[in-house]
């Protein structure tokens, strides 16, 4: 690995992209996307930033990411079946709810509203 | 030359990130999320981590791909208006958030580059205490001897993860049934020649395991996608009950990893002691059907899978 430097700077970027798109995109399915492409950012500067022993990457911090990448897919798999059935329960999976920010029309006229939180 | 292959390899990865959290359909971005992890598994592979770029591929780019599909099917069938998602805003503050912390991510990781001690570091001693123990594989070294109670605990929130998965999906949740399976002609051909295939690179990959990059993780996410595809083409069924052998299957990894770590602290040796390279050997098999079996669970969203046709 002759330049980790670009390996760091690539990571960085990606960790940025993912705040901004956990801040700004409201399903919460993109946001479980945006979580785990963070997680890898942290494990390419973690396995990376450790260096190298005998001209190896370090052992360690790759059996460090090895685990964290089934407790990534154990995260997921939970949190993808709360998020269906709370789609099933609450008919939407967008934390962006309130319908007056975009759309003022639906606020008090679309019947959907009423029957998507009694359930 | 090889400076070029990083650089494409390390721009791609960051425009697929892009891609996958900014493009405006939802399922171009699951699409693009499969991109980047394939991609991350080619940069792995390029990083010199064989192990690292098969479990990526596996695991976090393959098992999981396949899960956030078939949440999104579920969401388009059952809760339509559910899987309609919002144009986002670009507010500035976001933006600058994420520049700042693209900066501090880049000044820990620039840093710790440079913070590289002399010898004494805990990569040196693995590799001079690995031959001692018989393992070759200096990750598998890692996981099953030198932090063993990290992958102990490990499979215990991977089981943790399905008992709370049941217990939010419930038995009467319309999310359960898998899309129905067309019996296409090419379909029958295709798993005849897969699931061998497939179960013969599990095999190899635990046997591996010990000496070369593989291991009970990669070997299970494999078995895991074999009872995808089983499940995708109608072969195996959704059952609302757990088996004997199911529950056996799901639980073998985390008791065969106790009882031998508990029962070497009997004979005097220190908690989680791994005795031989059998022992290593029964643990990554016992943690191969275990990952295997809950991965699979996890997809399909059902408390057990049957041979379609038994009841």
């Amino acid at each position: 690995m002759n330049h980790p430097e670009i390996w760091i700077m690539a990571a960085a970027a990606i960790f940025g992209i993912s705040v901004y798109a956990l801040i700004v995109r409201t399903h919460l399915l993109r946001q479980l996307l945006a979580l785990k492409v963070m997680g890898n950012a942290a494990f390419l500067v973690l396995v990376v930033g450790a260096g190298t022993v005998n001209g190896l990457l370090d052992g360690i911090p790759k059996a460090l990411v090895l685990t964290g990448i089934v407790i990534a897919i154990s995260a997921i798999g939970f949190a993808l079946a709360v998020l269906v059935r709370l789609a099933e329960v609450t008919g939407s999976v967008d934390l962006d709810e309130d319908p007056s920010d975009q759309e003022p029309a639906r606020d008090t006229n679309d019947p959907r509203d009423g029957d998507g939180h009694a359930g | 030359m090889s400076l070029i292959i990083d650089l494409v390899l390390a721009a791609g990865l960051v425009v697929l990130a892009w891609q996958t959290l900014i493009s405006r359909d939802l399922f171009r971005g699951l699409v693009m999320f499969v991109v980047f992890g394939l991609t991350l598994a080619m940069s792995w592979a390029r990083l010199g981590s064989a192990d690292l770029a098969m479990a990526e591929a596996a695991i976090g780019t393959g098992v999981t791909g396949a899960m956030l599909m078939l949440a999104y099917w579920r969401l388009r069938r059952n809760v339509p208006a559910a899987a309609e998602e919002r144009e986002p805003g670009r507010p500035l503050l976001a933006a600058t958030v994420g520049v700042l912390s693209a900066l501090v991510v880049a000044a820990i990781g620039l840093a710790s580059l440079e913070v590289l001690g002399p010898g004494g570091m805990a990569g040196h001693a693995l590799y001079e205490a690995l031959p001692e123990t018989g393992v070759g594989n200096p990750i598998t070294g890692v996981l099953i001897i030198f932090r063993n109670l990290d992958t102990l605990l490990e499979v215990a929130v991977l089981l943790a993860a399905f008992v709370g998965a049941r217990a939010a999906i419930g038995e009467d949740s319309a999310a359960l049934p898998l899309p129905p399976a067309q019996d296409a002609p090419l379909v029958g051909a295709l798993v005849s020649v897969l699931v061998p295939l497939g179960l013969l690179v599990a095999l190899y990959l635990f046997k591996a395991g010990s000496q070369d990059p593989g291991g009970a993780f990669q070997a299970g996410a494999m078995l895991a996608a074999l009872a995808v595809v089983l499940t995708l083409a109608g072969r195996v069924r959704q059952t609302p009950q757990t088996g004997l052998w199911t529950g056996f299957a799901l639980i073998v990894g985390t008791v065969v990893f106790t009882v031998i770590g508990v029962g070497m602290m009997a004979l005097g040796a220190p908690l989680l002691a791994i005795p031989g390279m059998w022992a290593v050997y029964l643990i990554e098999a016992a943690m191969m059907i275990s990952i295997g079996i809950t991965l699979a669970l996890l997809f399909a969203g059902s408390a057990g899978l049957g041979l379609r046709g038994r009841r």
